[in-house]
């Protein structure tokens, strides 16, 4: 019995904890209050969980701390926000991105292997080209909205002509496809034989140049589209960006790293400060705010919703919880934070893919040795990690509005939520981003009432930054009781 | 004696020289007085290379010399440059017991800081000071404390001695700057020379072997934090007395990327590398935003994963590669990139 209640110590004084807490929260707020804090410390925490479940997966798989998890977040709410409010931005430069991509795979069919050019002359070459290609191109006056009625839209700024942008597209597809041979020239590598593999370089390239001439039709469409349609685009195109980015920046940045862990670690921080000199470079340093779709949006007679049925009728902004309004957007995110993770859990019990990234976070080396190509899962796991904060980031939007520091303030809690949860285990950072979004939650409603001991006359009172911080002093606690965190393993 | 000083010291010597009759060559060379124009923007220039060197050596200590990696060390740069502002300004403390006070402070503050993240190691390490350090950055910005720290303003127009003011008596504060960076390499390299930063050493290459010939590991580290988080508080203190203020960003994860920038372009693991860097980065800064104007910051943060990717040895760790050739170093380099492995 004794040997059982050392071993289940941290058990026991957690849930001596817990219940010692709800007594505390059940007799001093009424339930209602407590109703709302409680959905208020779910929605954060399942704004934190989308952001700590990568952090937490990379990390365990292939010990990379990704320090900028929480600019991909950022870059997400930002891109999601050009699609939903001024998709001009998006339709402009899109195509360069798919252009350089197609040119770079285009490269894999040629036969580079005859090249006896050094590779550098290469990548000059690609880098000039690319230059000449963007030579005056204009980012900011495309970035430029106005507030409308209607929300944030696109000013009449005039874009290039096609013919321009034909042009760029094309000299972009060469510099890529420079950039490529640069890349394979001097390496073993085979020639792609032909076969309908080549179709897809190929389409994308095709799909660059349709773009050009449709950009205005397309813009107006999007634009014309009900607004919940274009919100649920956003949020794919928001998470497929982050996802990109991130599996570009494994591939591009991280992977040759791999060798000294520590630069990896150094190189990410550096992308943090670049990822948010570029959104103030393109976005500007201003924030945003994003319009609510029409789902969550509508007020007026019947409003708030009497409950979640009944909102799924009236589409009221909020839903009456105990008689107090709550907005239904939250309920939104919070839904979202749990399809996520049922999702995710779902991939990683019950899939192959997840089956090799569960062994890869016990052994990388062992499932390489199996015949595994681990790096291509590294890949991609650190894609589906960046891509989940990206769509936190677009969820977030609308909730907390965008801003250049946006990224920073999840990073932290995400850390402190990793750290609590202990690195590498999913349940973990789920737990903990919970924890961390509950303590946020009543953290501020104690900030805002104020604390009142048995002496004092009346109630002392702070600034919400004091309970932001204050998720840092749990996080020393977690520290000093168990290092590994709740559910980490022991070092 | 001085037939007995090797190269390096030669250099190192005259490099102190030239520092210390710098204001003067500027004069004569611009035909202005010592203490205006242009010959006093460029002791400011300096004063402030002086500054971010002790704090970047400072760094150093910490990751080049114990494999402390740290990202919290803006900590300690920004509570020294508001424990002084705070004493200048609102208790009215005079200069000298103002400063001990920044010691007293940041020694109880790195014991603590490092007490408790040395429960973890590694890159945990580093997630946990930045963390603590993005504590006391949204302490620093809170409302609560206006009276005190001024929130998001930051403490303005602190109350420095009129006989060190960085306006009136720049030369002065020059020569004070460099003098602290001089004592504090000094103190730093004795440090690092005694047998307890050559443990420092053996906990960076082995922390096991060194637990294995018996040192307490723990108490060396929380050393290292210690007489580092000193040198970056003072140095942060001096940052305030110069700037005459303190403001939420020298609490800021942006400090803490500068000082390891300058870390690594110096070249880490060295004590002169850091200082190097600081003047590159100060230097390189100022030209960057003469010419590219609010965009440098992004152009600085390129070149900074460059250098993190291409040259990680820095400017001292690739000159005490230059044995062998550039061309070589530069294939190795090279290669160890594009080699997938």
């Amino acid at each position: 019995m004794i040997e059982w209640i050392k071993y289940r110590r941290g058990l026991i004084i957690g849930i001596g904890a817990i219940i010692l807490f709800a007594y505390w929260a059940t007799t001093t707020y009424e339930p209602r209050v407590l109703a709302s804090i409680l959905l208020s410390g779910l929605t954060l925490g399942a704004l934190y969980f989308l952001v700590t479940s990568g952090l937490s997966l990379i990390f365990g798989l292939m010990d990379v701390l990704n320090f900028a998890h929480g600019t991909l977040f950022m870059i997400g709410a930002y891109v999601g926000f050009t699609l939903y409010a001024n998709p001009r931005l998006l339709l402009n430069t899109v195509p360069f991105v798919i252009a350089v991509v197609a040119g770079w795979l285009l490269a894999g069919w040629l036969p580079v292997k005859r090249i006896r050019t050094p590779g550098w002359l290469f990548w000059i070459g690609a880098v000039i080209v690319a230059m000449m290609a963007v030579w005056g191109f204009e980012l900011a006056p495309l970035a430029t909205t106005a507030l409308s009625s209607g929300g944030r839209i696109p000013t009449e700024q005039a874009q290039a002509p096609t013919a321009i942008f034909v042009i760029r597209t094309l000299g972009l597809a060469v510099a890529g496809l420079i950039a490529g041979i640069a890349f394979l020239v001097g390496k073993e590598h085979a020639q792609q034989p032909l076969s309908a593999k080549l179709l897809v370089p190929l389409g994308m390239l095709t799909l660059a140049l349709i773009i050009a001439p449709i950009r205005l039709s397309a813009e107006g469409w999007l634009l014309s589209l009900n607004s919940n349609t274009r919100f649920l685009l956003a949020l794919l195109v928001g998470a497929s960006s982050g996802a990109a980015l991130g599996g570009l920046m494994e591939w591009s940045l991280i992977r040759p790293l791999y060798s000294r862990p520590i630069y990896q670690v150094l190189v990410t921080l550096g992308l943090v400060f670049v990822g948010t000199e570029l959104v103030k470079a393109i976005w500007g340093p201003g924030g945003y705010f994003m319009e609510l779709p029409e789902w969550f949006s509508r007020r007026g007679p019947g409003c708030p919703s009497p409950n979640l049925i009944a909102w799924l009728q009236d589409n009221c902004a909020s839903i009456d919880v105990l008689g107090r309004p709550f907005p239904s957007y939250r309920v939104f995110i919070i839904a979202l934070g749990l399809v996520m993770f049922i999702g995710t859990a779902i991939l990683l019990q019950r899939t192959r893919l997840g089956m090799i990234i569960r062994a890869g976070v016990q052994d990388s080396e062992m499932v390489q040795a199996l015949g595994i190509n681990v790096r291509r899962v590294f890949t991609l796991v650190f894609a589906l990690g960046a891509g989940l904060a990206a769509l936190g980031g677009v969820a977030a939007a609308p909730f907390l509005g965008i801003s250049p520091g946006l990224g920073q303030e999840f990073q932290l809690q995400a850390f402190i939520a990793v750290v609590i949860g202990g690195m590498g285990s999913f349940t973990g950072a789920a737990l903990g981003a919970l924890l961390v979004g509950l303590s946020r939650a009543f953290g501020d409603q104690i900030v805002l009432t104020g604390i009142q001991l048995p002496w004092m006359s009346e109630a002392m009172s702070f600034s919400p930054s004091i309970a932001r911080a204050s998720t840092v002093l749990i996080m020393a606690l977690v520290l000093l009781l168990r290092p590994a965190g709740l559910f980490g393993k022991k070092e | 004696m001085l037939a007995r000083l090797k190269a390096p010291q030669w250099a190192g010597l005259s490099l102190i020289g030239g520092l210390v009759i710098f204001p003067y060559v500027i004069a004569m060379l611009t035909g202005q007085p010592v203490d205006s124009g242009v010959p006093k923007f460029w002791q400011g220039m300096l004063i402030q290379v002086f500054i971010l060197a002790v704090f970047a050596m400072s760094y150093d200590i910490l990751m080049g010399y114990t494999g402390i990696l740290s990202f919290g060390h803006a900590l300690f740069f920004g509570t020294g440059a508001y424990t002084i502002g705070i004493l200048l300004k609102h208790a009215g403390w005079d200069l000298g017991s103002a400063f001990v006070a920044v010691i007293v402070i940041a020694i109880v503050q790195s014991l603590i800081v490092g007490l408790l993240s040395l429960r973890v190691s590694g890159v945990y390490f580093a997630m946990v000071t930045l963390a603590f350090a993005q504590m006391f950055f949204l302490l620093a910005e809170a409302t609560d404390f206006r009276q005190w720290t001024g929130a998001e303003d930051g403490l303005q127009s602190i109350p420095v001695p009129a006989w060190i003011s960085p306006t009136t008596e720049r030369l002065r504060f020059y020569y004070l700057a460099l003098g602290f960076a001089i004592a504090m390499y000094l103190v730093a390299r004795q440090i690092v020379n005694s047998p307890t930063g050559r443990v420092m050493m053996a906990i960076r290459d082995n922390e096991v072997r060194a637990k294995v010939l018996g040192y307490n590991t723990l108490i060396f580290k929380l050393i290292a934090i210690t007489v580092s988080g000193i040198m970056a508080a003072l140095a942060g203190a001096l940052n305030a007395l110069w700037n005459l203020n303190a403001n939420p960003a020298v609490l800021s994860v942006a400090t803490t990327i500068n000082a390891l920038l300058m870390t690594i372009i110096g070249g880490v693991g060295s004590l002169i590398g850091p200082m190097l860097g600081a003047g590159v980065i100060q230097l390189l800064g100022y030209w960057l935003n003469v010419l590219f104007g609010p965009s440098w910051p992004l152009l600085f943060g390129i070149v900074y994963i460059l250098i993190v990717l291409f040259l990680p040895y820095g400017i001292v760790g690739t000159w005490r590669l230059r044995g062998t050739s550039w061309l070589e170093q530069w294939r190795r380099r090279w290669q160890e990139l594009t080699v997938r492995s």
